[in-house]
């Protein structure tokens, strides 16, 4: 270890001593203790449940308790039980807790790519959730209470990432689904590796890992339907890939200009059959959308909303044309901290500006589409009895820059609270 | 929004619906009749005035009248020339980088890195170049597989006229080697795939001797000979798959030869190894000198884009200049011509550099035949791409005159038995015409973005990928 090294080291370890002790100090209720899961009745002027029939409701309560929504209505008829404290919302709006499915800010930080293979499969974000760091403190400012922290794009395959809410004392609290995707990036970024690689090789690669993958998810499907009598033998690194072959959740891949996002679509689509998330549906990636159709994929545009054609000098908002060819199941991220993690509904906002003229939908693409194209919808993403208590208080919807979160709950506790520490937003 | 966002709105819409159009309607081809039209089929001689039929994607019939079906679409072509789509023999174009970084990749694959959306593509669409056979580029040992598209499709798969046509090589040396040790490699690569099949063979061999309860004490040497023939084609590993054909003789390859004296090496390479057979040579401007060689080998081969090779005489400085394709016609060898992306000028056509051999003394229909038939052979493609004759595909062009003459366009397209080209909705072509008094004013788009051969970034600046993005 030289010198520099280990000076930079000690650095290290001084500042995270520092953060932990800063993480002590935070102010929020610590959890374990009843008190603070309280059951809860809000009232609001508006509730975008954002449910299967969309339902809105004008004048509506929800109740809380256990962490859990017991019931959304009217307030004319959801009855108020006994032992709920009231918090009456006046003219603002309950909405879900916003779910972005492109996330690095969860974690550390530092540990995003592993830099010594093109394809990583084996690593986990799982390793590296951080709950409480500061990121995550601004980003329940912005209502944000679930994401999926996933690994960097500077290989091909960078990992598992893992969807997780964005408050909680723990890994174990936090994590809703580990992996809950497998990290893609097809190009872009990876071309940067230290060994040049262009898509011919990049392409050939990533096919050749997730090969060997199903070869081994196919062998042991073969085993335990009883068609191969000796199981394949145990491999740590492709066992992961079982649940991913089986659909149990996503790809969620860097795919932006248009080659890429059409491999993306043909390879991890059309010839491993894989539930696939097109993470960065930027760039001219909406010139696919017909692709995209067909096969009833998610697109979630982002973090660029915009793109500048230069051959006919157009500018050309993505979500928007998404939207105009048909696209229904249409998302938007942050990638942040690319872009900052609690201006995810700013971004739909932008998104909107550039012509997408269906504001429901922009706000539907910060909660109910992103949990779907995750597999979380069962738990988050809508407001609906049975579902985790999480939501924002806002003054009004979301994707109005003068709008402002107020209070953000997040399984039934206050994570955020205007009232005892406002952050920028 | 205003009369030009409005117009160039429509450009972007147009280029896409148009390529939507066109592939989802292969399937049920019309069938079409171009009369009155004079016909240049470059196999045999023009029909001054004669019709042309395209049924199921297919040419039908050529000849000064044809039997049209009562619902075939009719297309009056008076004044007009009927000319087979001309093909690129060899590009590196509508990949987004020549080569990889390593040498002996013979498991890569084209197929991977097309971008459909290039404007190259559509620049050749509207150059009638409705073949390209695209390719991995020079600066290689062994490089992957090439496939003929046409330029019109959304994706890979919509454009493919024929996947995994080739194998490309290099016997000029990658930068950073030399050439004895670009040779070494070639040498170790097939040396290292005897090694593997026969590691596979004796392992096949000893399987079934164990399967059969046999004894399994037979010599290495004789196991490897007799499980030659138990290998599968699924126990081939991917890797060798392609060079395993290729040194069987069954694969067609792209040689490139940048000097006179990578010539003899090519061929005593290909022969040592035994594809030359399959052998087609992509030639330097200098490798004319080689040309007792070339025809002793008598390999078709793809001239360089620059048909006009200049050497200063040492001594006195003075420069001699020698026009390829003359030498290499002269010495009765099949040639296919290239197109010169790094010029601004007419070497960027096809028919202007066949217009050039014709100049020089290249006759007219060896011109021709350097721009369609020879390179569809030299593909093994001669049978379906190349000229007008019946049961060929439909890869038909309508130009307003003659090929070779600079007032010529590109009326109509058809792949495949379908329009994909009509120079009428050619926005962009008629942007450029435009007159400036047009309410739109002169254009201020550039039609293509200009790339320097071998220069490693396609269409630099125009994705700009986001530099803090993880």
């Amino acid at each position: 270890m030289n010198a520099y090294v280990r000076r930079s080291w000690v650095a290290g370890m001084l500042i995270a001593s520092l953060m932990l002790t800063a993480i002590a100090q935070a102010s929020v209720p610590a959890d374990g203790d009843a008190a603070a899961r309280p059951k809860v009745a809000i009232k609001a002027a508006k509730i975008i449940t954002m449910d299967v029939d969309d339902t809105v409701i004008n004048n509506g309560v929800m109740l809380i308790a256990d962490g859990k929504i017991v019931a959304v209505g009217k307030q004319s008829k959801v009855e108020i039980p006994e032992g709920f404290d009231v918090i009456d919302h006046g003219d603002g709006w309950i909405l879900p807790g916003l779910v972005d499915c492109h996330n690095h800010i969860a974690g550390s930080l530092f540990d995003l790519n592993d830099g010594v293979y093109l394809t990583n499969p084996g690593l986990r974000t799982v390793d590296v959730v951080t709950p409480r760091n500061e990121n995550l403190e601004n980003c329940l400012s912005g209502g944000i209470t679930s994401v999926l922290l996933i690994p960097g794009s500077g290989n091909n395959m960078s990992g598992f990432g893992t969807t997780t809410k964005t408050f909680g004392n723990s890994t174990d609290e936090m994590v809703i689904k580990a992996p809950g995707s497998l990290k893609i990036a097809q190009a872009g970024n990876p071309e940067r590796y230290w060994y040049r690689v262009g898509r011919r090789f990049m392409n050939w690669n990533l096919r050749q890992t997730l090969e060997k993958a199903k070869l081994y998810h196919d062998g042991w499907t073969a085993y335990q339907k009883g068609e191969i009598p000796e199981p394949p033998t145990f491999d740590i690194v492709w066992s992961d890939f079982r649940d991913l072959f089986d659909g149990q959740f996503p790809v969620s891949v860097h795919t932006q200009i248009y080659q890429v996002y059409m491999t993306t679509i043909t390879m991890l689509r059309d010839h491993f059959g894989l539930d696939v998330v097109t993470d960065h549906s930027t760039f001219d990636s909406y010139k696919l959308a017909s692709l995209i159709k067909e096969r009833d994929m998610y697109a979630i545009v982002g973090p660029r909303v915009f793109h500048f054609d230069r051959r006919d000098r157009t500018i050309n908002g993505c979500a928007a044309r998404f939207a105009e060819q048909g696209i229904k199941r249409l998302g938007i991220n942050t990638d942040a901290p690319v872009i900052p993690q609690e201006d995810l509904p700013y971004q739909a906002t932008m998104a909107c500006w550039y012509g997408w003229n269906d504001h429901y939908a922009a706000i539907k693409g910060i909660t109910r589409i992103p949990a779907e194209s995750l597999g979380i919808i069962d738990r988050v993403g809508s407001l609906e009895a049975g579902k985790d208590a999480d939501f924002g208080l806002w003054t009004g919807s979301p994707i109005d820059p003068r709008s402002v979160c107020k209070k953000t709950f997040v399984d039934g506790r206050i994570a955020y609270d205007v009232e005892v520490k406002r952050r920028t937003r | 929004m205003n009369q030009r966002r409005l117009h160039h709105f429509a450009t972007m819409t147009l280029m896409l619906s148009a390529a939507i159009v066109a592939f989802a309607s292969v399937a049920q081809a019309q069938t079409v009749v171009l009369e009155n039209g004079k016909i240049i089929p470059v196999n045999g001689e023009p029909i001054e005035k004669g019709s042309v039929l395209i049924k199921n994607g297919r040419i039908e019939a050529v000849g000064e009248s044809v039997d049209a079906p009562f619902d075939a679409k009719v297309i009056d072509c008076e004044g007009k020339v009927i000319f087979p789509g001309m093909i690129d023999a060899h590009t590196w174009r509508g990949l987004d980088v020549p080569n990889e970084s390593p040498g002996v990749t013979p498991f890569l694959n084209v197929y991977d890195a097309i971008d459909p959306s290039q404007l190259f593509f559509e620049d050749s669409l509207r150059d009638g170049v409705l073949s390209i056979h695209v390719s991995p580029g020079n600066n290689t040992i062994i490089d992957g597989m090439t496939r003929v598209v046409h330029p019109i499709g959304l994706t890979p798969e919509q454009m493919t006229t024929a996947p995994d046509v080739a194998m490309k090589l290099s016997v000029t040396p990658k930068t950073g080697y030399d050439r004895m040790r670009q040779m070494a490699e070639f040498r170790e690569a097939f040396r290292k795939l005897d090694e593997e099949m026969g590691q596979l063979a004796e392992k096949k061999y000893e399987d079934k001797l164990r399967e059969d309860e046999k004894d399994l004490s037979v010599p290495p040497d004789e196991a490897r000979e007799k499980g030659k023939e138990l290998i599968e084609p699924k126990d081939i590993p991917d890797k060798n798959r392609n060079l395993l054909m290729l040194s069987q003789g069954k694969l067609r390859n792209f040689i490139y030869c940048g000097a006179a004296m990578d010539v003899p090496a090519a061929i005593r390479t290909a022969k040592q190894f035994g594809f030359l057979d399959q052998s087609v040579l992509v030639l330097g401007s200098e490798t004319f000198k080689a040309v007792d060689a070339l025809k002793e080998a008598g390999r078709p081969v793809v001239l360089d884009g620059n048909l006009v090779h200049t050497e200063a005489d040492a001594l006195t400085g003075e420069e001699e200049e020698t026009f390829v394709p003359k030498v290499i016609d002269d010495a009765g060898l099949k040639f296919a011509l290239q197109r010169q992306w790094g010029s601004t000028l007419g070497e960027r056509y096809l028919w202007y550099q066949a217009a050039r051999c014709v100049r020089e003394g290249v006759s007219r229909d060896h011109a021709l035949k350097s721009i369609t038939l020879w390179p569809a052979e030299m593909l093994g493609l001669g049978d379906r791409l190349g000229s007008l004759e019946k049961g060929k595909d439909a890869n038909v062009l309508v130009l307003s005159g003659d090929p070779l003459d600079m007032t010529t366009w590109v009326e109509l397209g058809f792949v495949q038995g379908e329009k994909v080209y009509d120079k009428a909705e050619d926005i962009r072509l008629n942007r450029l015409f435009a007159a400036p008094e047009d309410e739109l004013g002169p254009s201020t788009a550039p039609v293509s973005e200009p790339v320097e051969e071998g220069h490693t970034e396609v269409h630099k600046g125009e994705y700009q990928e986001p530099k803090t993005d993880q």
